[in-house]
């Protein structure tokens, strides 16, 4: 006899665990760096691993699909609204965030289905290797639209939520930070909630678990897994905003890590699972934190993808893994 | 179809080059172009009648000056008005009657591949360039990763390279500088009038603890060659001086968030940080995020000329576009004169010819020349055929011995072929200049020997 806890129980106990660990290390000020670092990361993973799950493809190019939703959200703010400083009006400035955040989600959730017809789409049933190559080559394809269109150099990001910040516990914490971590977790409620409770959602699990026999069941294959990448980018680009809102500074090639990393928080998770990509979104970004505050900078990289091997070593499912059935 | 653009500007580039060398023929501006600025050649002797007979040496009335530098693609702005240094020289010397009656032309590479500098063309230029037995001395390169490939060639020829751009300490320094020159150790091929990367770290901290009074500091690097160099110098220094260095950084230039470095440093309360690398490896982004960090917002920041990146022409550079309000309170060093020698009507001249402001190494280049054609004026003097003058202008621009006047001031360079007395320039940020947009301005001037140097 096993134990019945709601499905989410296990999950939401193992993130609780995860973010007092950090909190307890890091201290209140590190600890909201850690955390407005893991949103973004998870906001990236949360897409690895919807594609993952649905046609079994490690998509190379999401993050650099991230870094174009940061020149794209660059882009309507300074071009279409000639936005400069910082929006000191509180209505103005949440009206301003919430139109440039839906652009720029349709905008690259457009751009990912996009992507997905021309480039993964013909090769769905070509070997496993062939999208995997396709996928470096749009990476590469990406980058090089955005190095000719912006130029190679970092690239000015208008910071138009103002620095100010408020006392917590010893810390002081900019309200940007504060928005980050909100919006990302309405983001993820969001996610769990589309996927569980919609026709679409169902539609996406169900293909998820065995294609074939959802299409004989009359799912639509190519909407759902078009939707799937819409979806996936429509979340990169809500990163990429807040990446560019948090860093003020954004770069061509600023894709590549951070997509790794968010990778390496998708196999942490358990690689298809949702809830493990956020939750492996933190812990990635306490690794490197922690890697900072104890002073070995220089080895966070190392310390984030030794925590890769060893998932893949020890636990190849991931944290969460064994919800594998229901991915997507 | 890329690649047929880029040969279309690379064709553009060699339009605009030949326009240059042609106008080259006309003097500017009569007599007075050659002022106080190439003084060397007015006082040699042989020149003074204008119309003397050239020697035997000077095979064909003519003798090059070479060239090597990025000429086209994105390093256009790099090269070419670097060259025109040289062509502005070349045209007042011929103006007043040649090098000893031998007139003089010049033979310009380019070392951009497809747009960027590339060591390996950089590399068979050289080799071109000593095949032309005419050319008696080189400028450039421009960039230090291409004078590595160069100098063995340039040092197995005996042909003269002088490089007005090149910093990296790793060109004239042991160990790697005695490995490029290891065909002729005794007789070294290369001078550089632009000041050695190790020199701006420990000016950078006489000057954030002498003249801004600060006595700790936080060191971030890009983990780069040339970061962490000017950290290690840096940090040398400012503890020589009795300063303390709270935390030392490395972070990769992949990293994207600064803040959780910037806070552990903040408890340590810095009265300084010094940013060890350039705006493009992360001290951008160290800059901005870093000043968002409760007792970061108005201490010193002070960076190398990675961070200083004055843009062109002295406009407003990288950095302050990028960190905006964060830019206001930092301090950068550029191992480059600003102030030309007084009386130089470089600048004067160069406007006259080439329509436009000198780029930031037009003078280097041209103080480079200079210095070829006063070792070419000393050397004609014994040169028998062309072998022996390019010989001549070797042994004496080399010389420890021989000073100068260049428009840059008075140079002489060591037995690595090193400035003896570089210089440093210091910029700070003003974020009231260019409209409100903010730019770097000039501070002071100094001719900085490395306390560190080998």
């Amino acid at each position: 006899m096993t134990v019945n806890l709601p499905r989410f129980a296990r999950p939401l106990g193992i993130g609780a665990v995860a973010l007092i660990v950090e909190y307890l290390l890091l201290g209140t000020q590190q600890f909201a760096n850690a955390l407005t670092l893991g949103a973004i990361y998870a906001l990236i993973a949360l897409g690895y691993t919807m594609v993952y799950g649905i046609v079994e493809l490690i998509n190379f190019a999401h993050g650099d699909v991230f870094m174009v939703g940061s020149f794209l959200a660059m882009w309507i703010m300074t071009t279409i609204f000639g936005l400069t400083g910082p929006v000191t009006n509180l209505v103005n400035l949440v009206g301003l965030l919430a139109i440039v955040m839906l652009a720029t989600m349709v905008g690259m959730g457009l751009i990912g289905a996009f992507i997905e017809r021309v480039a993964y789409r013909p090769l769905r049933h070509a070997p496993r290797l062939a999208p995997l190559i396709t996928a470096i080559g749009v990476s590469f394809i990406l980058q090089n639209i955005i190095a000719t269109a912006f130029g190679p150099s970092p690239v000015n990001f208008p910071q138009i939520v103002p620095a100010d910040k408020f006392a917590l516990m010893g810390a002081r914490i900019a309200y940007l930070n504060l928005f980050i971590v909100i919006m990302a977790v309405v983001l993820m409620i969001a996610l769990q909630v589309f996927i569980g409770r919609t026709r679409l959602g169902r539609a996406m699990r169900s293909t998820a678990q065995d294609r074939e026999a959802a299409e004989l069941m009359g799912v639509d294959i190519n909407q759902t897994i078009a939707i799937t990448f819409f979806i996936a980018a429509a979340l990169a680009g809500a990163g990429g905003m807040v990446q560019g809102l948090y860093a003020g500074s954004i770069k061509f090639d600023l894709g590549f890590f951070v997509g790794l990393k968010a990778f390496t928080a998708a196999v942490l998770g358990g690689i298809g699972n949702t809830t493990g990509a956020a939750i492996g979104g933190f812990v990635i970004a306490f690794v490197e934190v922690y890697a900072t505050v104890i002073g070995y900078t220089q080895w966070s990289e190392v310390a984030v993808f030794t925590v890769l091997i060893l998932v893949l070593v020890f636990r190849p499912s991931g944290l969460l893994g064994q919800q594998l059935g229901e991915r997507a | 179809m890329k690649y047929g653009k880029l040969g279309a500007l690379g064709a553009a580039a060699v339009l605009v080059l030949s326009a240059c060398s042609g106008s080259a023929t006309t003097p500017p501006a009569a007599s007075s172009g050659s002022g106080a600025s190439s003084a060397p050649v007015g006082s040699a002797p042989a020149s003074s009648g204008g119309a003397v007979t050239p020697g035997a040496w000077c095979v064909g009335g003519t003798v090059k000056i070479g060239t090597e530098l990025p000429m086209s693609g994105g390093e256009t702005a790099n090269g070419v008005p670097t060259e025109n240094g040289v062509e502005l020289l070349v045209a007042q010397v011929n103006a007043a009657g040649g090098v000893a009656g031998c007139k003089l032309a010049t033979n310009v590479q380019d070392d951009a591949l497809n747009g960027v500098h590339d060591p390996q063309t950089g590399a068979k230029n050289m080799q071109t360039l000593v095949a032309d037995a005419s050319v008696m001395g080189v400028v450039g390169p421009f960039n230090s990763g291409v004078a590595e490939a160069e100098i063995p060639i340039s040092n197995g020829a005996g042909l003269l390279m002088c490089s007005p751009a090149n910093t990296a300490n790793a060109v004239t320094q042991p160990p790697d500088g005695d490995q490029y020159r290891s065909a002729h150790p005794d007789k070294i091929s290369y001078i550089r009038t632009a000041t050695p990367d190790s020199i701006q770290g420990p000016s950078a901290a006489d000057y954030l603890y002498k003249d801004l009074g600060k006595t700790s500091v936080y060191i971030i690097d890009d983990t780069e060659t040339f970061g962490v160099g000017v950290g290690d110098s840096f940090e040398a220094e400012f503890k020589k001086l009795g300063g303390t260095v709270v935390k030392r950084d490395s972070a990769p230039k992949s990293t994207t968030d600064y803040t959780p470095l910037f806070t552990a440093a903040a408890a340590m309360n810095p009265q300084g940080v010094y940013l060890a690398g350039t705006t493009p490896t992360g001290m951008g982004l160290a800059l901005k995020q870093g000043r968002t960090v409760s007792g970061m917002e108005t201490i010193p920041f002070v960076g190398p000329d990675g961070v200083a990146d004055l843009g062109p022409g002295g406009t407003q550079g990288a950095t302050i576009t990028i960190a905006g309000a964060a830019a206001a309170n930092v301090y950068g060093t550029v191992g480059a004169a600003h102030d030309l020698a007084s009386g130089s009507t470089f600048v004067a001249d160069y406007t006259a010819k080439f329509g436009g402001a000198p780029g930031a190494y037009s003078a280097a280049a041209y103080a480079c020349a200079q210095i070829i054609v006063a070792s070419l004026t000393k050397a004609a003097a014994t040169a028998t055929d062309l072998a022996s003058a390019r010989e001549g202008v070797r042994a004496n621009a080399v010389n420890s011995a021989n000073t100068f006047t260049t428009a840059l001031g008075t140079l002489s360079f060591d037995k690595y072929g090193d400035n003896t007395k570089p210089f440093i320039s210091f910029y700070k940020t003003d974020m009231t200049a260019a409209g409100g947009k903010g730019d770097w301005v000039f501070v002071k001037q100094e001719s900085f020997t490395d306390p560190n140097a080998p």
